[in-house]
């Protein structure tokens, strides 16, 4: 409750500098924001943790301007790093885009720097931080264009209903860098707290045994539908809250209400759904839709939305639920006067039959297999296998059989609007009210993306080249760009574009939708096209930000650009490509009772360089380090090379020496090698590596770590043609510690305290 | 191997038995009304509101009233009712989602004293009806009502939903006394003269019946009726005429629907896309 101090801490400082920010209206109608970003302390999951506020506040405040304005944001920065504000989905000259390193630099402590653009676009949109990890801790923001009254395409009853800001968001008592630390390791800390570990033990209770070796046989771990654990899910900062008047007026039966909803998740999707009824969507990423009245939809990471709800009627407030896509966690917003009407919450996924289904898309070779279902536009969704509120409580089997339908060759298996009564949005329903074809005589340039990852090591790339590994794309100015992007990945991605809104095609013609946040599932082509009119440097990437930080984007050349504010454009890019392949850095250690053993691990997108170490507490036990410096190789990294560098020390008896499988032997006390080698992950995940030593001896083994016994039970082995061998098993208590038990053939037994970082 | 694994879930088992025990501290009461009928709804009304250490909550069947006490630095009255009205249960501040009532046992549906009532829900159809998709309306079949609610109450069967089928059948009952009949045109009139009997009887059927069984064999003959009416009036849209050959042990059974793609109301989600339209009426 502490947090309230917190708050009236942040209000006082807010009411103050409301009054410095208060838009000023000047002749030639320039619209002028100050913005204080400074660091903040906040409790919104039972702990004290920092964040970042701007004006005092979380979210930053909502930017407000009408068509033709002229903005001017100036931002003081006071926190201790650099900072840069991006207007998402907003046209603006490329200078003004606000990404550090490519379109200025980034804005440095106790600088004061000054955003200035034109509005010339209408419609909902919001902003952040494009630095750091600074957006996941506050740094998000509404953005709202309104239409000129004589608009010639203001609609009657939508575009006059009383409007809310609605900014989603989520938050963690972690540090966002530790959580880009823990994916990129494989920390399933997160699956423990959502429970969805997908161990032996939970799959043999399911009676899913084999659905979880076959997984294992194709070298996957388990998977979430997202794989960061949120502790809070905030609308406008709060879990919970209530609108019982907009405007002024009491909110009464048969009053509609349109929200501008966007999601500035870091990493989280949002089912939207409202006890009062049917939701009408009439925008998206700011651009009007023909109104469609849905059940829910999901709003993709930095998508926007505009919905229209009723209040069916008086006496009662009705629950809006937002709830992240893995169901875990949910803010609620009840509009309306009077008792809360509830809207049930999401039921729990059915992890193991998304496990199948896994298993059924991916080849042996880690491409993914749609098997001839031409999947796009969210119109299929895989994951309604997972979802009991569409296909059923887990183990209850649907009888078609006597209707004649075979489900596993339905061509509707995943299509959730055939399969239920419940109405989900998706791209081939949205359609704009106006023509949005290019101009017939612009040259056309097509693209095409394969967007490719790597779920157990986290790397995220397209065409499997991460940012750091591609120059710019050149683009000339007035070219139309359609690209084509193919989802070869295991995880949704929200492509967003800088700068530009582009036509997503589909079965609406010459009134396809524009938007410049595009979902695409797993096994998913969608086109889509725009254009490029604009000059500068536009960046396109995952919007999901531990994806874009892992390399997941591509920047889009567009003319000659001479911006300003980079005099020096090859050295910018340089930083912006350094900064999307930072090293990270694992280290690891068990204290047992009969010695030390550890590892520790600085990794990028493409290069390991590992040591692990086995310190016995005497002479006899032995003392032993390894250190190999790796690259992997290939789109699913299952290959690495390495060169090693060994060095140990064992207390011998006189006649006493090591002899190997293949009768190689060793004599003497200190060893000193160096060695070429290689890893290969086989199926079941066990890593099989070979080595040959300088003076010729060869070394084989086989390991593999982590195998999920039960939710926090995991096993490992190791045996080696040295005929050493190890076996272990670990108790997860927290993300750091653990308890170890293990056999090793050169210390024996041993029981201790694993340590993680 | 074994003894280890052993040792290690010993180690575990311990870790979690810490904290199943202890009371709740700085205990604060309150009492309010939750609504509820039975034996089970109070066994399911504490379960729901429970929490160890936190929260207790002891209802009163005969009188209604739940005495909360709870740890008033970790929770409130507000959340521990949620919880309840998540499980079914309204109380002065939450009303449960109508789909988990409706999943209660037929002994716990408690008379939801607190939902708004059905009058309210006139004034939204009516509300409804102002918007440009229904204008047509106005100048319709006066035989508008009586689909419309017959459509309302196969939605609720599609969803398995007795209660609102109930309540949808009660309201199609008015709305055939309310016909004025001699507004309907001949082929309209002499069509109604022979239903008139078996409409209003079966719609008193599902209205009268909590049993979804019994409810959807009523509605069975209440569709053949309305498949009469549906090909002499003259309807704004298209209506579709569809088939479950699998109904009453493969004697099969027919109903109306606004949109062609299948939503069976007779085995709802059971089998929900099952069945085949079999005619167009326009
Ligand atoms: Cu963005
Ligand atoms: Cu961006």
């Amino acid at each position: 409750m502490n947090r309230y101090k917190n708050i009236c801490l942040k209000l006082a400082q807010a009411a103050l500098l409301l009054l410095l920010c208060t838009p000023a209206l000047f002749a030639q109608k320039v619209v002028r924001y100050d913005l204080y970003v400074s660091d903040t302390l906040v409790n919104y999951a039972g702990k004290e943790k920092r964040a970042i506020a701007v004006n005092g506040q979380i979210p930053m405040p909502t930017l407000t301007f009408t068509e033709g304005d002229t903005a001017e944001i100036v931002v003081h920065n006071q926190l201790n790093e650099s900072t840069s504000l991006h207007w998402h989905g907003v046209f603006l000259p490329n200078k003004e885009d606000g990404v550090p390193h490519l379109t200025q630099q980034p804005i440095k402590p106790g600088e004061t720097y000054t955003y200035r653009f034109p509005i010339i676009q209408h419609g909902t949109h919001w902003y952040h931080s494009h630095s750091g990890f600074q957006e996941q801790i506050g740094m998000y923001g509404n953005f709202v264009m309104k239409k000129r009254d004589e608009d010639k395409t203001f609609r009657k009853g939508i575009d006059d209903l009383p409007t809310v800001p609605l900014m989603l968001s989520e938050w963690t008592n972690l540090n966002p860098n530790n959580i880009n630390r823990m994916l990129h390791n494989a920390n399933d800390w997160a699956a423990i707290k959502k429970g969805a570990t997908q161990s032996y033990v939970e799959a043999i209770r399911e009676g899913q045994f084999h659905t979880k070796v076959t997984n294992e046989w194709k070298r996957m771990l388990a998977m979430d539908v997202s794989d960061v654990y949120y502790d809070k899910i905030l609308i406008n900062g709060e879990n919970a809250l209530e609108l019982k008047t907009v405007d002024g007026q009491t909110l009464k039966a048969g009053d509609r209400v349109r929200f501008r909803i966007s999601n500035g998740g870091a990493s989280s999707y949002f089912w939207l759904r409202y006890a009062g009824g049917k939701m009408t969507v009439v925008a998206s990423d700011g651009n009007d839709v023909e109104p469609v009245e849905v059940d829910r939809l999901i709003i993709a990471v930095s998508e926007t939305y505009d919905v229209v709800v009723t209040i069916p009627e008086g006496g009662v407030a009705y629950e809006f639920l937002a709830t992240t896509e893995d169901r875990t966690q949910s803010a609620s917003y009840f509009i309306g006067n009077g008792i809360k009407q509830l809207i049930s919450p999401l039921p729990r996924l059915k992890y193991f039959e998304g496990m199948k289904m896994m298993n059924d898309m991916m080849k042996m070779n880690g491409d993914l297999d749609d098997m001839g279902m031409n999947m796009s536009l969210n119109r299929m969704d895989m994951n309604v296998v997972m979802y009991p509120e569409i296909t059923g409580e887990a183990g209850e089997k649907v009888d078609h059989s006597k209707h004649g339908m075979d489900t596993n060759n339905d061509a509707n298996r995943y299509d959730a609007n055939a399969l239920g009564d419940i109405v989900t949005l998706n791209y081939a329903m949205l359609k704009s009210p106006h023509n949005t074809t290019l101009p017939k005589d612009a040259p056309v340039k097509e693209l095409k993306f394969t967007l490719t990852g790597n779920m157990n090591r986290y790397v995220w790339s397209m065409d499997n080249k991460i940012l750091s590994e591609t120059d710019k794309i050149p683009v000339k100015k007035g070219e139309i760009l359609r690209i084509t992007l193919y989802n070869n990945s295991m995880m949704r991605h929200p492509m967003h574009l800088h700068g530009f809104d582009f036509r997503i095609i589909n079965d609406q013609g010459e009134n396809a939708p524009l938007k410049n946040v595009m979902d695409i599932m797993p096994m998913e082509t969608n086109t889509i096209e725009f254009l490029a009119n604009e000059e500068g440097d536009w960046f396109f990437h995952c919007h999901i930000l531990y994806h874009m930080m892992a390399g997941m984007n591509r920047v889009f050349a567009v003319g000659d650009y001479q911006n300003p504010y980079l005099p020096d454009k090859a050295k910018a890019y340089n930083a912006l490509q350094m900064e999307s392949n930072m090293p990270h850095f694992m280290i690891q250690n068990d204290f047992a009772t009969n010695g030390n053993d550890g590892e520790a691990m600085l990794q990028n997108a493409r290069w390991s360089l590992g040591t692990e170490w086995r310190l016995g507490y005497n002479a006899m036990h032995g003392y032993e380090i390894e250190t190999h410096l790796g690259r992997f190789i290939g789109k699913m990294q299952w290959f690495m090379p390495f060169v090693g560098f060994d060095w140990r020390y064992r207390k011998m008896g006189i006649d006493e020496h090591e002899t190997n499988l293949f009768g190689q032997k060793n004599e003497k006390d200190t060893r000193r090698a160096v060695s070429l080698g290689f890893m290969y992950t086989l199926p079941m995940l066990v890593n099989f590596q070979a080595e040959v030593y300088h003076d010729g001896i060869v070394r084989l083994s086989l390991m593999r770590e982590d195998i999920p016994i039960s939710k926090r039970l995991r096993a490992g082995f190791m045996a080696n043609t040295d005929l050493e061998y190890m076996g272990e098993l670990r108790y997860i208590i927290t993300k750091n510690i653990g308890i170890r038990a293990h056999y090793d053939s050169d210390m024996g037994f041993g029981g201790g305290l694993a340590l993680t970082y | 191997m074994k003894s280890i694994s052993k040792l290690v879930m010993v180690i575990a088992v311990s870790l979690s038995s810490i904290n199943s025990f202890a009371q709740i501290k700085d205990a604060e009461t309150a009492t309010v009304t939750i609504y509820g009928n039975c034996e089970m709804c109070k066994a399911t009304i504490e379960e729901a509101g429970n929490v160890k250490r936190e929260a207790n909550v002891q209802w009163d069947q005969k009188t209604k009233v739940a005495t909360l006490t709870y740890n008033s630095g970790k929770t409130d009255p507000d959340e521990i009712l949620k919880r309840i009205a998540l499980a079914g249960y309204d109380s002065e501040n939450f009303l449960a989602p109508d789909d988990v009532y409706a999943k209660l046992p037929e002994c716990c549906q408690y008379n939801r004293a607190l939902k708004p009532t059905g009058q309210a829900e006139a004034a939204h159809a009516h509300h409804q009806a102002a918007s440009p998709a229904n204008t047509a309306v106005e100048n319709a079949s006066q035989l508008q009502p009586v689909f419309d609610y017959y459509f309302s109450i196969k939605d609720a069967l599609v969803k398995t939903d007795a209660p609102t089928a109930s309540a949808k059948a009660a309201e199609l009952v008015a709305a055939i006394g309310a016909v004025e009949m001699d507004k309907l045109t001949t082929a309209e009139h002499t069509a109604w003269m022979n239903v008139l009997k078996g409409l209003t009887a079966n719609a008193e059927r599902v209205s009268t019946s909590k049993d979804i069984a019994k409810q959807r064999e009523a509605f069975a003959a209440l569709s053949t009726q309305l498949y009469e009416l549906a090909k002499v009036s003259k309807q704004d849209i298209a209506v579709y005429h569809q088939h479950c050959p699998m109904y009453s042990n493969g004697k099969g059974a027919n109903w109306l629907s606004k949109e062609n793609a299948v939503k069976n109301p007779y085995y709802g989600a059971q089998m929900l896309t099952c069945g085949e339209t079999v005619e167009i009426i326009k």
